[in-house]
């Protein structure tokens, strides 16, 4: 090691820093408020069955994200040639996270397990063209679907067999356009 | 003895009425005080000012004025009653791009919907119990964005807060490195000054004498 090489290792550990950080500590006033020990499981489980037993019918607030799915759709349609394909794609992507969001809460797991595919297909598109809308509009249907057959439950093997169906869709258009999958997506996966 | 959740009040901000009651009631059952709800991050901002919450739960996507939004004028706004407050944020979004967006604005905890009683629960805990230290760096402000706790670091300090070490310590840590560096050898059967032949006609690890130049 050379002379020079020596002084720049050493000047490695002497470096200024590159940013200035104040690292504060607030004081736990929460802590002190609630103590400890936790709550009690049969808390837990007397939220747990309020939430499992609420009366919230989710079909007008399911029929709302559809339809704000629908006017996504519309308006992906009338500006197919905006460049901003990001703020195009999130006019659907955000009604599709809501459904997956809620669908679960108000005792519609199957709508969730549905967007929540719509959701990943969305997340990794890089712009929406008319074959990605067939798509979408096939989730949009199916939910609609369970919906309005008020299927609550998971759906058994007929809900399985509807994902494996929009799961197969989302693959072969996939397989057709892959250069319209963003594979540098951090939830981008090459396995099928 | 058990959390003495009556003490604490919570700000729930939620633009969909039906989750916002649901969340209001999992609180109320948990034992949670108080419970004020806001019906977007706008009226949600100027309740926090009012009431000053121990702790909100925002959802992330709202008319007017989003959970994000809200996180970083509750952290940044000189009105802020407490720009330390926890912040969980609900959303139906759980993509990696995402929560670290969210991360990004200064919310605490995540929380995805749908959840379960036992996953909002486990928010509250993390936040009473798990405090995140704060930090002020360029134009962040919020809580530490490192969730683990490394407690053994060895590579170079270049913090205000980190003591500079002297010439006889950074001549020990480079012993250290050199004993550590030979054990590798030994370990591998090279010698000072070998090189690995990586390439695919090296086939293997192997060793190769530098030629003199």
């Amino acid at each position: 090691m050379t002379k020079a090489q020596k002084a720049q290792t050493e000047n490695r550990y002497k470096q200024k820093q590159l940013r200035k950080a104040e690292f504060i500590m607030p004081p736990n006033t929460l802590k002190e408020k609630v103590g400890s020990g936790g709550i009690g499981n049969d808390i837990l489980n007397k939220a747990q069955e309020l939430l499992e037993n609420t009366a919230v019918d989710f079909q007008p607030l399911a029929e709302m994200y559809l339809k704000a799915l629908m006017d996504g759709i519309a308006d992906v349609r009338a500006d197919k040639d905006d460049p901003d394909t990001e703020s195009l794609i999130t006019a659907i992507l955000y009604p599709a996270m809501q459904l997956k969001a809620n669908g679960g809460m108000f005792h519609y797991p199957l709508v969730t397990t549905i967007a929540d595919r719509l959701v990943q297909f969305l997340e990794v598109l890089v712009k929406p063209d008319e074959d990605a809308l067939e798509i979408v509009l096939a989730y949009h249907t199916t939910i609609r679907a369970v919906i309005m057959g008020r299927i609550t439950g998971d759906g058994g093997k007929h809900g399985l067999a509807l994902i494996k169906a929009l799961d197969a869709a989302c693959i072969r258009y996939f397989d057709r356009f892959p250069y319209n999958k963003n594979s540098k997506h951090p939830d981008f996966d090459e396995t099928p | 003895m058990t959390y003495q959740l009556h003490r604490i009040s919570v700000l729930v901000v939620e633009d969909n009425a039906p989750m916002l009651e649901i969340t209001k009631s999992l609180l109320l059952t948990f034992g949670v005080g108080s419970v004020i709800s806001a019906a977007n991050g706008d009226i949600g901002f100027r309740r926090f000012c009012q009431y000053n919450p121990d702790i909100i739960i925002a959802d992330w996507m709202m008319e007017m004025l989003n959970g994000i939004d809200l996180t970083e004028r509750i952290r940044n706004n000189p009105a802020s009653p407490n720009p330390y407050v926890p912040v969980i944020l609900m959303t139906g979004f759980s993509e990696k791009d995402r929560v670290l967006h969210a991360r990004d604005s200064g919310v605490t905890e995540f929380l995805v919907k749908p959840f379960t009683a036992q996953d909002l629960y486990k928010r509250i805990t993390q936040v009473i119990e798990r405090p995140r230290q704060f930090v002020r760096s360029g134009d962040f402000f919020g809580p530490d964005r490192r969730r683990k706790n490394l407690t053994e670091y060895f590579g170079p300090k270049r913090r205000d807060a980190d003591e500079i070490p002297t010439e006889q310590v950074l001549k020990e840590q480079q012993q250290e490195a050199n004993v550590a560096l030979q054990k590798m050898r030994d370990h591998a059967g090279l010698e000072k000054g070998d090189s690995i032949d990586l390439t695919p006609e090296g086939k293997s690890l192997s060793n190769k004498r530098k030629s003199p130049t």
